[in-house]
């Protein structure tokens, strides 16, 4: 079988998209990732907070991914250290100027329902409420040593983004859904 | 013997630096490691100690320019350890230090200062 990469190519740039990454994700991964769109944004002549808000919605994505993914593999070293990654996309792309950054992997059902909760709740809220809720969570955290974040990513994402956050949930069967997500930052912020 | 401890930046991690003869601590770049807690350990591990001792007067500048969501809390919890034990005896000076068009640095210093009680927090916009 031969990809057709011609075809792959026309429809990336047929849907604006910049940056593309498919395949495992694991902790020090996200390093080699975070360079080429760091050097990719130092191209874009728009104003910090813009720049930072992609970057750190990418940032916030990986990391939810990592913990939301159900689809894992394990990788295996040269010198035998045994690494669990998780499967996933990120797409960067650009639109004169608007960015929107979307991101898919697999989740299980029960996740799904975390997710669709959180993203709903945070919807709702404006700049300003985000802003306390990001706060209240953190200090709320800070006092559960069990906790894993506990959703401050995605509330992170939620401050970053211009528009509500879009999501979609395709029903794999098994208990399965594949997740994605869709990020839009415009410049100047939160219209 | 004084503490001593400098690190260079990478991709996802900060430049450190601790110099406890200068009682000075400074953090500058990015941090976005996922492993973060594990990053600061020796910082953290220092802070615990040096921070019960009288060390008179202990400046941290803070010059990071972008941090994921754990780190925010990360840094949190380090902020509270000093505001903990600053007092008129032992005072701790943290330099939040930004550029004027980092917004995120700026709401995130302002925010971190509506909770620190003891310590002398400034805003420093360069």
């Amino acid at each position: 079988m031969t990809f057709n990469i011609r075809q792959y190519k026309k429809m990336l740039e047929e849907n604006h998209v910049e940056v593309i990454y498919s395949g495992p994700i694991w902790a020090s991964s996200i390093d080699g990732i975070a360079e080429l769109l760091l050097k990719r944004l130092e191209y874009e002549e728009i104003p910090l907070s813009a720049s930072q808000s992609v970057f750190s919605v990418f940032v916030e994505q990986m990391s939810n991914i990592m913990m939301y993914s159900a689809e894992k593999e394990k990788l295996i070293s040269s010198s035998g250290a045994l690494m669990e990654a998780s499967k996933g996309i990120y797409i960067l792309g650009i639109q004169g100027s608007t960015y929107f950054i979307q991101t898919g992997n697999v989740v299980t059902e029960s996740s799904a329902e975390i997710l669709k909760e959180r993203i709903e709740r945070l919807n709702s809220m404006d700049k300003k409420e985000l802003r306390q809720y990001y706060k209240q969570q953190m200090l709320a955290d800070n006092d559960n040593p069990e906790s894993k974040g506990a959703g401050i990513g995605l509330i992170e994402i939620a401050r970053r983004a211009s528009v509500p956050i879009s999501y979609e949930f395709d029903s794999l069967g098994n208990g399965l859904l594949y997740f994605t997500m869709n990020v839009i930052i415009k410049q100047g912020g939160k219209v | 013997m004084a503490f001593f401890l400098e690190r260079q930046s990478a991709t996802s991690t900060p430049y450190v630096l601790i110099d406890e003869k200068k009682s000075y601590m400074k953090l500058e770049g990015r941090c976005f490691y996922e492993n973060v807690a594990e990053f600061f350990k020796e910082v953290n591990d220092w802070l615990d100690a040096y921070l019960v001792t009288d060390f008179g007067t202990f400046t941290f500048d803070c010059a990071i320019n972008y941090f994921n969501s754990s780190t925010t809390k990360l840094l949190l919890n380090m902020l509270f350890k000093m505001d903990k034990y600053s007092s008129a005896e032992n005072q701790v000076i943290v330099n939040w230090i930004t550029t004027e068009d980092n917004e995120i640095m700026i709401e995130c210093g302002e925010d971190f200062a509506e909770d620190l009680n003891n310590l002398e927090f400034n805003m420093v916009i360069t």
